[in-house]
């Protein structure tokens, strides 16, 4: 047992440090652990039947769906309306378009389910609008790109969805509701410190605009906004499988971009076809080795193991919760969201859950965790964006991002600690 | 060798679209039939997830000729340029040997194995055989990119190599 662990990290570890894929990392040390106990043609079919395995389900479909739905909604003029909306709402505030932009990317993130996504379609028209106004454009990434992560916890969103999987089964309904009260959170408490920012800078605030224009603007946002209802309401009511309200998110933002806004080609579609599968199949990859990761995994009782020597530690959940959030939060600046779910859910919930945490509250608890980490060097994915959207470097946004991560650690520690802040609104809906 | 590579990429990319446009299609006609027609269609659901698992695997290969996969590279690039091509070349040869062990080897023996067994599957009843056909046809696929990667790395040698940017999702 002992030395299964060791050859598991240790492979794992060094393949990593090397630059292999992460996936493929996880799938050779797999291999090499069962090498240990099995001979190699059982060893090499079992990991490879448990990786099929891994992806052959019909609950995993949705996260195509909502790739591709988000790709479509990134380029057909959605995000621009979704902004003018956001603009009527709170453009005259203290902060102005900082706020707007805080707002247009929650309202992206409801409709889509990637933090990239929206850090380039906002961030696109977003930090240029902004940069215009005199706002100083470090500060405008990094509004931006924290902002983007509200997405990951405001439903659809893929990364609840693999850890509905990760968590053996955690109903993703109740995960898309549990997401709604911290995502919003976030992006208050994300306002409330660009508001002082932009207070302290004098940046100005959007004139007030007439009636007829407030109600043209909201009014050309309400087919985007229309589809929060659709999809988010199909699947709570039970109308619609997860699977099915991604194909209809994408069947209907692609009538919306191509037909009705008409801001995507059908000449264009091949194009956005490919990027969403390829974007489907490096989470695909990284779902299916990590299957058969756990399948060793609890073949060795490793789970069980290291719960134990947690637990040895301390047994106050109120140190290990403190514990764990330590660790995923260097882990988050190492490594991309959906690997740490993969890979952390299996070993961390077995700690927290006799504890008494429920894995509703544990997943949102790491999911915003994992957020920070989207933000942070040397591994953010959302930062790199950010950045290159803003045409500024990592060292100079960092000044304007720090006063960004306490507010999403402030809001991390509420979640943690409270857990009625994700538990309570899915228990009004029945989950 | 780049023209059979290339020649597989585009055969590659144009595969990519058809499945993923199947899937849209696949689901779009379960929900049709559901709440349409009234008369849920049973085989959607196999074909959606066997579709998947091609998609899966033949689109990661795919992914990997264009270095999508997520990796950490904050070590290597602190590393000199003599050393990070030494380190460059060793990663892909890992891949290569993740395509030979556990698709190309591994995934024959299981598509030999279940075809044997004549095991298949509950709805349409296609052998399952043919479903891990992806694992050693994406093997094949992976180890070609891998080796086009490793001759590319030595044929440049020690010349200053284009940054490897990880592109947006």
């Amino acid at each position: 047992m002992e030395i299964a662990i060791l050859v598991l990290l240790t492979t794992f570890l060094v393949l990593l440090l090397l630059g292999t894929p992460i996936a493929v990392s996880i799938a050779l040390a797999t291999l090499l652990t069962m090498l240990l106990s099995v001979d190699s043609g059982p060893a090499t079919t079992t990991v490879a039947a448990r990786m099929v395995a891994g992806v052959n389900s019909f609950a995993l479909l949705a996260i195509p769906f909502f790739i591709l739905s988000g790709y479509l909604m990134g380029q057909g003029g959605i995000a621009r309306r979704l902004i003018d909306f956001a603009r009527v709402l709170v453009g005259r505030l203290p902060g102005g378009l900082a706020l707007v932009n805080v707002l247009s990317c929650t309202l992206f993130g409801s409709i889509s389910g990637s933090a990239v996504a929206a850090t380039s379609a906002i961030g696109g028209f977003m930090i240029p609008a902004m940069n215009k106004q005199g706002y100083d454009k470090n500060f405008n990434t990094a509004v931006t790109v924290t902002a983007s992560t509200v997405g990951m916890l405001i439903p659809p969103s893929n990364i609840l969805i693999i850890y509905s999987l990760a968590s053996g089964g955690v109903s993703i309904a109740a995960l898309f509701i549990a997401g709604y009260i911290p995502g919003l959170l976030v992006a208050l408490a994300l306002m409330i410190v660009a508001a002082i920012y932009a207070k302290r800078h004098d940046y100005p605030v959007d004139d007030k605009v007439t009636f007829k224009v407030a109600l043209k603007k909201t009014f050309g946002a309400m087919p985007s906004l229309l589809l929060v209802f659709l999809v988010i309401g199909g699947i709570v009511s039970g109308w619609f499988t997860p699977t099915e309200a991604g194909v209809i998110a994408v069947i209907y933002s692609l009538v919306l971009s191509m037909f009705v806004y008409g801001e995507i080609h059908f000449s264009q579609l091949p194009h956005i076809l490919v990027k969403s599968a390829e974007t489907t199949a490096i989470v695909m990859l990284l779902i299916a080795a990590s299957a058969a990761m756990s399948w060793v995994l609890s073949f060795e009782n490793i789970p069980q193991h290291l719960s134990q020597a947690m637990v040895t530690l301390s047994d106050n959940p109120i140190l290990i919760l403190l514990l764990i959030n330590l660790i995923l939060l260097v882990v988050g600046t190492f490594m991309d969201m959906t690997p740490a779910v993969l890979i952390f859910t299996p070993i961390l919930l077995p700690v927290v859950e006799p504890m008494g945490i429920s894995p509703l509250h544990f997943g949102i608890m790491m999911i915003l965790n994992l957020s920070i980490g989207l933000c942070t060097p040397p591994v953010g994915n959302v930062l790199f964006v950010g950045c290159s959207v803003g045409k500024t470097s990592i060292a100079e946004v960092i000044r304007p991002l720090l006063p960004m991560y306490v507010a999403m650690f402030v809001v991390l520690l509420l979640v943690t600690y409270l857990p009625f802040i994700s538990e309570w609104l899915p228990g009004v809906f029945g989950f | 060798m780049a023209q059979v590579v290339s020649a597989l990429d585009a055969v590659l990319q144009y595969l990519l679209i058809a499945l993923m446009a199947l899937l849209v299609l696949d689901v779009s006609w379960q929900v049709v039939t559901r709440f349409v027609l009234e008369d849920p269609s049973s085989y959607t659901e196999e074909i959606a997830r066997f579709t998947l698992i091609w998609l899966a695997l033949l689109g990661a290969a795919s992914a990997y000729r264009r270095k999508l996969h997520l990796g950490i590279d904050v070590v290597v690039q602190r590393l000199g340029e003599s050393k990070r091509l030494i380190v460059d070349v060793m990663t892909h040869c890992l891949v290569a040997l993740f395509a030979v062990l556990i698709l190309i080897y591994g995934g024959t023996k299981l598509v030999m194995l279940t075809l044997q067994l004549e095991q298949v599957s509950g709805v349409m009843g296609v052998k399952i055989g043919w479903i891990y056909m992806a694992l050693p046809l994406s093997g094949i696929c992976f180890l070609l990119f891998s080796l086009a990667f490793i001759l590319e790395k030595l044929a440049l040698g020690s010349s200053p190599d284009m940054p490897d940017v990880r592109p947006a999702e």
